[in-house]
């Protein structure tokens, strides 16, 4: 089975976002960019796949810090890596990539596509239902386990109130995972410096193919703190307030 | 203009959100639109039952299964699409929007937005906020219609639930597109709530990836039985594996009301706050100031969580006399 695996590099959203001049973007300048957190667990969905029954895995990254987190992925056990060329400084729109993605899957012959059910940037659409109606494969997203049984893969998808759903489908497929059948794994320095010899191929973007798309205008914080009291940061002093609050509203235990 | 509202119900119940996607449709139509509801699944009868407050429902029913796998829906909706040519779609943000909303949009080509909070309409196009990063930014975007919306649950009221005139019901057979799907639904696992239901606890203690790791869950479980709360994680926590699955709050988790909810180290991403912000007293802890939970928090403080639970535990273990 041939994976390929898509790795979107998106800003560390815990950190500070800043918006840029032209107020349609935030300010990449100081940001720190980590690999979306889905794709990490696709990957190792894909890594895991490939331990159980075999496959060659190839990872694309998009974004700001693709050769490192490559490495990373080789590391791991990803077969062949490649950096997908992307505009410098933009967001990386779902809905662009797509066309690029669905071309590389066809190239390398993929049997599955892997990508994290979402990211922080997919304001335009998500990659797995892009990609899987681009190709015309099936495409189910959200799911939390993998098995693949030769040409057929089980996928449990969550849905709400904890309930889970068991499908069955054929490859070729798209696949948005939510979390890997198991926590993504640690790779030791040590990988990772042997890993950094891997090759890193390039791959030159395609045109979306979409004609029309919606745009964003401005980019604003929204107004903090809403109607809430800010109790401040001192813990001793937050404690005491939330004693008495407890207390008041008959919350306090006994 | 007809505005198709997608919907959905699982087993016997129709979604709440699914009377949110109507009443967004409805908060845009102008005279002369159609707003039609879009069924798939077994429920033919909560839906008529309930989808009154759009002008036109079409059902596609299903007879055996119980969750129709979103490429089925999918399928069924494009033909209504294509049959119906209508100027909007609104899909909601769930686990069938996720796999809807874009591969409709790739098929016709239109325009996606997706995580929407408002919508003003003016002629032909709309405005629209929707959120990104986690809840920690806002896009004001534009877009000309046609076009298609995926709608966080939460950011419309529902339209009032009530009956639609048979007559205006039209009735599409899923069978035939569900056994020629490439999807097959093999079994649903719904959770034994025996253990835990935190969609009826009064308080709740709830740890997010602040929390850092394992151990330190105890910490947080201490004080949640010193509060008489259950204890409680964000989708992280529980993903990790520090918490059981029957314990997450939040879209793919529970969604719960309790008289308290206590959140530390919880960022209050959308998925999140979708399962918890009409609690009736929300306290958040969280080292970020800008952290979108303290939108919906009564109280917050910007405190470590590690030196507010020792703080919080002295007192609250003084007071009891122990
Ligand atoms: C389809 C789908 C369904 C989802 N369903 C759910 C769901 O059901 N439930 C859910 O929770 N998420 C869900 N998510 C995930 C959601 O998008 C977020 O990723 C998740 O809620 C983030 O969890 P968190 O707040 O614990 O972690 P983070 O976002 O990493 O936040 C951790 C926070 O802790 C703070 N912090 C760190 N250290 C400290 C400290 N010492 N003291 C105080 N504060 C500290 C940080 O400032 C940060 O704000 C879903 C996502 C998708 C795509």
């Amino acid at each position: 089975m041939n994976i390929l695996v898509v790795l979107r590099m998106i800003p560390d959203s815990a950190g500070e976002l800043q918006l840029a001049e032209d107020g349609r973007s935030i300010d990449r300048e100081w940001l720190d960019f980590q690999l979306n957190d889905f794709d990490d667990h696709a990957l190792e969905e894909a890594i895991l796949l490939k331990e159980a029954g075999g496959a060659k895995v190839t990872a694309v990254a998009v974004g700001e810090g693709t050769n490192r987190v490559l490495q990373m992925a080789a590391a791991r056990g990803a077969d062949e890596v490649v950096a997908l060329q992307a505009e410098e400084d933009a967001m990386i729109s779902s809905r662009e990539i797509a066309a690029s993605i669905a071309a590389m899957a066809r190239a390398k012959s993929a049997d599955l596509v892997l990508c994290g059910v979402q990211s922080s940037e997919d304001v335009f659409g998500q990659l797995a239902p892009y990609v899987g109606a681009l190709l015309d494969w099936p495409h189910v997203s959200g799911t939390n386990r993998i098995v693949a049984n030769g040409a057929v893969l089980r996928v449990t998808q969550e849905r709400g109130a904890g309930v889970a759903v068991t499908y069955e489908l054929a490859t070729p497929a798209v696949l948005g995972v939510q979390t890997a059948s198991k926590a993504p794994r640690y790779v030791s320095g040590s990988k990772l410096r042997e890993a950094s010899k891997t090759p890193i191929g390039r791959a030159a973007p395609e045109s979306s193919g979409f004609e029309r798309s919606a745009e964003i205008i401005t980019l604003r914080l929204p107004v903090q703190g809403g109607s809430g009291e800010n109790l401040g940061g001192d813990a001793e002093t937050v404690a005491d307030r939330l004693v008495s609050i407890l207390a008041a509203k008959g919350l306090a235990r006994n | 203009m007809k505005l198709i509202a997608c919907t959905e119900g699982h087993s016997s119940k129709i979604e709440a959100f699914s009377l949110e996607m109507i009443a967004a449709a409805r908060s845009i139509a102008q005279a002369g639109d159609e707003v039609v509801a879009f069924f798939a699944g077994r429920d033919a009868e909560g839906a008529s039952a309930s989808f009154g407050a759009a002008d036109r429902l079409i059902v596609a029913r299903a007879t055996k299964l119980d969750v129709i796998p979103a490429e089925t829906y999918a399928v069924l909706l494009r033909d209504v699409v294509t049959a119906e040519s209508p100027g909007l779609v609104l899909v909601p943000y769930s686990a069938n929007g996720l796999d809807v909303a874009a591969d409709i949009a790739a098929r016709t080509g239109w325009p996606l937005i997706s995580y929407v909070n408002e919508i003003k309409r003016h002629g032909e196009s709309l405005t629209i906020v929707a959120q990104m990063y986690g809840g920690k930014v806002l896009a004001d975007c534009e877009v000309q219609l046609p076009a298609i919306l995926m709608i966080n649950p939460g950011a419309f009221a529902e339209a009032a639930p009530g009956p639609i005139a048979a007559a205006s019901v039209q009735t599409i057979d899923a069978e035939p597109t569900l056994a020629s799907g490439k999807v097959r639904m093999v079994a649903i696992d719904v959770p034994d709530y025996a253990d835990v239901d935190l969609t009826t606890a009064e308080r709740i203690v709830c740890v997010g990836r602040g929390i850092g790791d394992e151990a330190s869950i105890d910490l947080a479980r201490n004080l949640a039985t010193m509060l008489g709360a259950e204890i409680a994680g964000s989708r992280p926590v529980v993903d990790n594996g520090w918490l059981p699955k029957l314990r997450q709050v939040g879209k793919s988790g529970q969604k719960v009301k309790p008289k308290l909810y206590l959140a530390l180290g919880v960022s209050g991403a959308p998925e999140h706050l979708e399962g918890m912000s009409q609690a009736d007293l929300i306290i958040a802890v969280n080292t970020d100031p800008k952290a979108p939970i303290f939108n919906v928090a009564h109280y917050g403080a910007t405190c470590d969580l590690f030196d507010l639970v020792a703080n919080l535990s002295d007192r609250l273990r003084a007071g009891s006399g122990r």
